[in-house]
């Protein structure tokens, strides 16, 4: 039977070899639906402690960056024996980078943390329109939209988007974060948005904490 | 001598103090707005302007009659007609006519070693190809594409040239020459390897990383070469990765060639600028040993602590926030030029720049007010 504190503590370690051999022998076993569960559950917990350690300053991005990549291996590894088994969701968000910005690794490691926290995350991608936030708002009704962005001018544009949802009946119904190089504390109030972050399990933290 | 004259040359000197470590006559500045911005403040079309650089020039006339500098402004252009014809991957444009760098991957993890053996061969057979769809197909269609995108980018480069030569015989501006390269480890990340790929090679294969950031390094010095070292000017390195890393990468994989890079250009006799991108603080002493002068524009950072450490050695720039340009005051922006003045100035040794460009403009937002008190005031009481 496979470890489940070792697997929690390898992925922690971002240990590569390990994470892999040990969900290799264990996907070997022809396993249930929901043991298999418990192993998502343990890699869950080994993002958690990864997040942990970023905000000690002893992981930095390029680490979240390699975690983010070993778990959707993982995840890729255990496909075949999870199907069938309903996931229980923590909630809904809508992420993407904003208009004029085709920045997108620091929306990738959000969404990729937020999804091993077990978030339904609905990804827009890149230079994204207001109207195409607002559009998505309106299919999937999230609880919290993401706007990223990289340069100076996403600021704009991520004003742009509050409006057009504002305008869309929307705002209500959704708190919106936004994150990237250059959002601050001002810059947020004038975007209108809830909240900010240039740190994504700080971010991520926020989100928990309005879906709890 | 024409005013303009005068001008250069009285600007000129000021620069030639500074990057040799003495004290100028004022703090000299350089206008953050890029080209971006001032086809924007001309109320013209950004996207529409880069196919047709013959527009720029009553662009530029206004940018520099509006907006105080001492350097030509414009900061550094991508121009879209050459990586248009390319089929360029690396540089693209967004839909908001920015031109942009996404995170491709040129370069696979398994081609580590033949890059290794001979970095410039595998750039042209196996990188650029892979980065740029047109080099792709039979050799004379591969040829062509190359020979009609050289010819755009000389005529642009012409056009953009004859704009300048035209705006510093007015302006005055100081005549600095420039070189842009990259360090060793950036290179790698940005163009070849990606921000995600390098991100997973430094822990798999950190000896593949090493090495293949020292057999980079001669083209990387090569690239940041002034055509004569002696010139008025500076090699500008922007800097990316560092920030990203944990201080035991960094220190193995990306600092040694980093700092021979920097040496080695210093040693022939000409300025370096680093573009200190995010936040460095906790290298500040890394920083510390590089050779005496060299210009190190930051855009995070405690500025006491900056000073303190570095300001005996190296010449200070950046760290003024264009973001408050967006959302403040203009009291609060001048505000922030006398804090930063008050703490940078004394001694010598600091340029005013900001922390970031300005490449984008909101007609109704509070950013060409502010810039223009800001840059008036630096220029009125910039005094060491």
């Amino acid at each position: 039977m496979i470890d489940l504190q070792a697997l929690t503590q390898a992925v922690g370690d971002l240990d590569e070899k390990t994470i892999i051999t040990m969900i290799e022998d264990f996907v070997a076993t022809n396993p249930s639906g929901e043991e298999a569960q418990k192993i998502v559950f343990a890699c869950q917990q080994g993002m958690g402690i990864v997040g942990e350690l970023f905000e000690k300053n002893e992981y930095y991005v390029g680490d979240l960056i390699f975690a983010g990549e070993l778990l959707s291996k993982t995840i890729d590894l255990l496909k075949p024996v999870l199907n069938d088994v309903a996931t229980e969701k923590v909630g809904s968000i809508v992420i993407g980078t904003v208009q004029g910005d085709l920045h997108d690794i620091g929306k990738n490691i959000f969404g990729s943390m937020a999804e091993a926290a077990g978030f339904d995350v609905y990804e827009l991608g890149v230079d994204v329109s207001p109207s195409a936030f607002v559009e998505k708002v309106k299919e999937v009704k999230p609880q919290i939209v993401g706007m990223s962005g990289v340069l100076t001018l996403a600021i704009d544009s991520m004003k742009e988007t509050v409006k057009a949802i504002t305008e869309a009946g929307l705002r209500d119904s959704v708190k919106i974060i936004i994150g990237g190089n250059p959002v601050n504390e001002d810059a947020c109030k004038q975007i209108g948005a809830d909240a900010f972050t240039t740190n994504a399990a700080e971010g991520l933290k926020t989100c928990q904490g309005w879906v709890s | 001598m024409t005013d303009a004259i005068a001008r250069t040359n009285e600007r000129n000197q000021l620069f030639k103090d500074l990057f040799s470590g003495n004290t100028p006559k004022r703090v000299p500045i350089s206008n953050p707005a890029t080209q971006d911005f001032a086809i924007q403040y001309a109320g013209l079309d950004l996207a529409e302007c880069q196919w047709d650089l013959t527009k720029l020039e009553p662009v530029y006339d206004k940018f520099c009659q509006d907006f105080y500098t001492d350097t030509y402004p414009g900061g550094s252009i991508r121009i879209p007609s050459h990586y248009q014809i390319l089929g360029s991957t690396p540089i693209v444009m967004s839909s908001s006519g920015f031109m942009q760098h996404p995170d491709v991957v040129g370069m696979l993890a398994e081609e580590y070693d033949e890059f290794i053996a001979s970095p410039y061969d595998c750039i042209v057979e196996t990188i650029l190809p892979r980065l740029y769809t047109e080099f792709n197909g039979p050799p004379g269609k591969v040829a062509m594409a190359l020979a009609k995108a050289m010819k755009a980018q000389a005529d642009d480069l012409a056009s953009l040239g004859a704009i300048r030569a035209k705006m510093n015989a007015k302006y005055g501006f100081a005549t600095m020459v420039g070189a842009l390269t990259e360090a060793p480890f950036d290179f790698m990340s940005d163009f070849l390897r990606s921000f995600k790929g390098i991100s997973g090679d430094v822990r798999r294969y950190p000896d593949k990383v090493a090495a293949a950031c020292e057999a980079v390094l001669p083209l990387m010095i090569k690239k940041g070469t002034l055509p004569n070292p002696s010139m008025l000017g500076y090699t500008f390195v922007p800097l990316h990765m560092a920030p990203y890393l944990r201080e035991k990468d960094f220190a193995a994989l990306y600092w040694p060639t980093f700092k021979k890079m920097v040496e080695t250009l210093a040693g022939m006799g000409q300025s370096v600028q680093l573009f200190v991108e995010q936040d460095w603080m906790r290298y500040i002493d890394y920083l510390y040993e590089l050779p005496e002068n060299t210009i190190m524009r930051f855009e995070y950072g405690d500025p006491k602590l900056i000073k303190e450490k570095l300001g005996k050695k190296h010449i200070i720039s950046g760290l003024y926030p264009v973001t408050l340009l967006q959302t403040g005051t203009k009291q609060q922006c001048v505000d922030k030029a006398k804090e930063l003045l008050d703490i940078l100035a004394p001694g010598g040794r600091y340029w005013w720049q900001a922390d970031k460009s300005i490449i984008h403009l909101d007609i109704n937002g509070p950013v060409v007010e502010n810039l223009r008190a800001v840059l008036d005031y630096v220029h009125e009481n910039g005094t060491y």
